[in-house]
């Protein structure tokens, strides 16, 4: 391993609070000149909050960070890229409409006079040597649009280095490519470490980690856990880091048992946006997770299921009959409801009232004679809120003034007030605090108590663990696991789905 | 002492509602009185029963194109073709009639024509995943350009007296077109607050991906939006022919932007998903005014232009702010 000397940045004593949580408490972070540092967490660990604030997203409540011994306040995202901090995101930035060399000096542009007419040859033979230094084969004047996953992820790279970034902060950057574009970044990634630009690495696969990375910081609740020289520690100290104890009481006990009749099986069930055929049985009284991270194909299992994206193969049989599920109101027939992973783009009208929000899947139930009544549907919306205690309770509100977990109480109220005995939960407690969700499990353990099959697709491990009778974990888009009883704690999911 | 803060919270709640109010239809109407009261003051005819009913008249045709816009806007797609659907189905109607002889005949082939310029601008918007704006913004050049090709450019005049009662005939005092367009408001009303498909179109312009994922019939009722304003579109088309005893090809030209100042004004939102008929109706009501109000008042007819711009944006200016 490359020894470096000096320290590019470093963060002392961060602080940042949301409303009332907690986000950042006292985090330090050091970043060695020419290494790969990792960052890593849970979901909800303070990893993009900290990316957040080095990127000039966030401003922070209280500490310092320092560039090369400097303080520096960091006012916004122009500013970030200023002092030479570069960030690689998970959604390409690129122009597809302009080539590669376009994209590269996008907003600095070799400009010829006053009128800004833009010098087209010395554009590409700048760019060429761009990215002749990085040994990438890819011709300048190829139209973006025209490259893969993995090229567009490098041209993106060469943009950030082309504004001097001498800190390039990789967000996920190995989602969706192939193991030939992992290969090419990860050797361009040594490339740029010879020649001392200095990496912060996210990523939910640890074996990347292990492949790639110097130094390891792990953040646990906004708090740093540790850290870690990559060659001096092993996957299981790392995911223990990670993880921290368990808090046993964040999952309320449940008092029913799985029952033997199935409610909904898939057998080499496929729609449009699965990679891989996918088979299950859920049974009635059952919470059956379906895990793995993100990219792992659960949303677009759950999508499938529900029929939004349409079937290529297999079959769906709910309550032992064989049923053609093709659109989201064939599935909503058959007894099937839907939360999905995005509340606020998927789940609700934000601007119209809580009690539309809930009355709007099953608003038969608010009609009398054929005419909706209002009072029917105020005592509908209101009853539904009330069990599942959203607060405030004034269904005449407009959901974009509840807060996240509430929200996600009227999402899953929508479903509710009708005749529904399958749940398909897709990360149901995403972005919500601990109290909320707590709420949200005991309100799933008597779904299921009550007889309803509930299939959860959830990228947190230890909710997994915590809430499910069963648990399937995915990888690129097949099952492949299953975990239950004693087998079914989370420093086994962990393992399983990062494939350490 | 507990009874004064229970009183403090009640008037809370009441402030909360009046502002709710202000900020939807109370602002319309406010605005609606300031403008009555000015004419009022400027010209001793316009406060009187006589010239309100004109007006009721004069917004009769604006009102019920009006309508059929407010449910395309509300499904966050935009209608620029009732204008030129209107002449359409004004000639259509007008050529039925002339052949037949047959009221009934000539008025359903006209509101045939303009459920069917609905449906082609709803499955080229939903299935052909075209622009709405552009959809419909053909569909004005080819509907007007179809009724100057099929009239040579020349109006279809003479047509049976009868066939005038509905625009121009009066129940009493009470002009027929504004019956018809109370009528239509009505029932508007009913449609959009108290049946699903009212409330399924409002949600889908509110979020379609959400009204999708909560198993409304999305594309269906996106389609039918269209219908309903290409049906609208008819209605005030075959009003305008009766009006005038005349089928103009040139007639309803500029009608669009009209009904879309007056559903905006009105307090709909472009992106979807907001507006109501009354907002609809009270912005109907302020154009007719300041149209009305101005004429009666002697400003040249290219000033009014200008205030009547103004004065829109000053009202959708005067709304946002809180």
């Amino acid at each position: 391993m490359i020894r470096v000397a000096g320290t590019v940045l470093k963060l002392e004593k961060i602080n940042k609070s949301f409303g009332g949580i907690h986000a950042l408490k006292n985090v330090q972070f050091e970043l060695f000149e020419g290494e790969v540092h990792a960052l890593l967490g849970e979901n909800g660990a303070g990893k993009s909050t900290l990316i957040k604030i080095l990127t000039g997203v966030h401003r922070m409540d209280s500490g310092k960070i320092l560039i090369h011994g400097k303080n520096i306040v960091i006012e916004d995202p122009v500013d970030a890229r200023q002092k030479g901090i570069g960030a690689i995101y998970q959604e390409l930035s690129l122009i597809d409409s302009l080539t590669v060399a376009e994209n590269i000096f996008l907003g600095h542009e070799p400009v010829g006079n006053f009128f800004g007419n833009l010098k087209k040859k010395e554009l590409t033979r700048r760019a060429l040597e761009y990215l002749n230094t990085f040994g990438i084969e890819i011709a300048p004047e190829t139209p973006v649009s025209d490259l893969g996953l993995g090229q567009k992820r490098i041209v993106e790279i060469v943009k950030a280095l082309s504004i001097n970034a001498n800190i390039l902060l990789l967000d996920e950057p190995t989602t969706g490519m192939s193991k030939a574009e992992i290969d090419t970044l990860f050797s361009i990634m040594d490339d740029l470490k010879r020649k001392k630009v200095t990496m912060i690495y996210i990523s939910h696969y640890l074996d990347e980690v292990f492949r790639v990375c110097d130094r390891a910081t792990v953040l646990r609740d906004g708090e740093n856990a540790g850290v870690f020289k990559i060659g001096e520690v092993d996957l299981k100290t790392l995911i223990r880091a990670m993880l921290g104890r368990t808090l046993k009481e964040e999952f309320p006990r449940r008092n029913g048992f799985p029952g033997r009749e199935t409610v909904l099986e898939a057998s080499e069930f496929q729609s449009e946006g699965m990679a891989a055929p996918v088979s299950f049985k859920l049974h009635r009284g059952e919470i059956l997770g379906i895990t793995g991270i993100i990219g792992s194909g659960k949303s677009e299992l759950a999508l499938g299921l529900f029929g939004v994206d349409r079937k290529v193969a297999g079959e769906i049989k709910v309550k032992e009959e064989k049923m053609a599920i093709a659109s989201p109101s064939d599935a909503k027939k058959r007894g099937i409801s839907f939360v999905p992973e995005d509340r606020k783009v998927q789940g609700l009208f934000l601007r119209l009232p809580v009690e539309h929000n809930i009355t709007i899947a099953n608003l038969a139930l608010s009609m009398k004679r054929g005419v909706i009544s209002y009072k029917r549907r105020f005592e509908i919306a209101r009853e539904t809120a009330e069990k599942l205690k959203v607060t405030p309770l004034d269904v005449k509100m407009p959901v974009q003034n509840l807060s996240g977990g509430n929200q996600q109480k009227v999402v899953i109220g929508k479903w509710l007030c009708g005749a529904t005995d399958i749940f398909i939960l897709d990360e149901p407690t995403r972005g919500i605090d601990i109290g909320a969700k707590t709420e949200i499990y005991s309100l799933i353990n008597s779904l299921a108590d009550n007889g309803a099959g509930i299939l959860i697709m959830s990228s947190e491990f230890r909710e997994m663990s915590g809430v499910c009778d069963r648990v399937l974990i995915m990888r690129k888009g097949s099952v492949v696991s299953e975990l239950a009883g004693e087998e079914l704690t989370t420093e086994k999911i962990l393992t399983v789905a990062l494939g350490g | 002492m507990d009874k004064k803060i229970e009183t403090g919270e009640r008037k809370n709640v009441n402030w909360a509602k009046i502002k709710r109010l202000l900020k939807g239809e109370l602002g319309l109407i406010l605005i609606l009185v300031a403008l009555m009261a000015v004419f009022s003051f400027l010209s001793p005819y316009f406060f009187t029963s006589k010239n309100l009913l004109n007006i009721t008249r004069q917004v009769s045709i604006t009102l019920i194109v009006a309508i059929g816009m407010t449910f395309v806007i509300l499904t966050g797609e935009i209608d620029l073709s009732v204008g030129s659907a209107a002449a359409l189905v004004g000639v259509t109607t007008a050529v039925v009639l002339k052949a037949s002889g047959n009221l009934g005949l000539a008025m359903t082939a006209g509101l045939v024509m303009g459920a069917g310029i609905g449906i082609v601008n709803g499955l080229l918007t939903v299935y052909g995943r075209v622009q709405s704006f552009i959809v419909t913004l053909a569909m004005l050049g080819v509907a007007r350009g179809a009724a100057l090709v099929w009239t040579g450019g020349k109006p279809i005049s003479k047509l049976p007296v009868d066939f005038g009662i509905m625009g121009a005939g009066y129940l009493g005092v009470v002009p027929v077109s504004s019956i018809i367009a109370a009528g239509i408001f009505i029932l508007a009303f009913f449609v959009l607050n108290r049946t699903k498909h009212g409330v399924y179109m409002k949600s889908i312009g509110a979020n379609r991906e959400a009204a999708r994922l909560s198993a409304i019939p999305v594309k269906r009722y996106r389609v039918l939006a269209f219908v309903i304003s290409g049906v609208m579109s008819a209605l005030g088309g075959i009003l305008i022919t009766s009006r005038l005893l005349s089928a103009q090809p040139t007639a309803g030209e500029g009608l669009e932007l009209n009904v879309i100042a007056a559903v905006i004004l009105g307090g709909a939102s472009l992106s979807g998903g907001i507006g109501t008929v009354l907002g609809t109706l009270l912005g109907t009501m302020v154009i007719g005014v300041i149209d009305n109000g101005m004429n009666l008042v002697g400003v040249s007819s290219f000033f009014q232009q200008i205030v009547k711009g103004v004065i829109i944006l000053v009202a959708v200016l005067a709304k946002r702010s809180d």
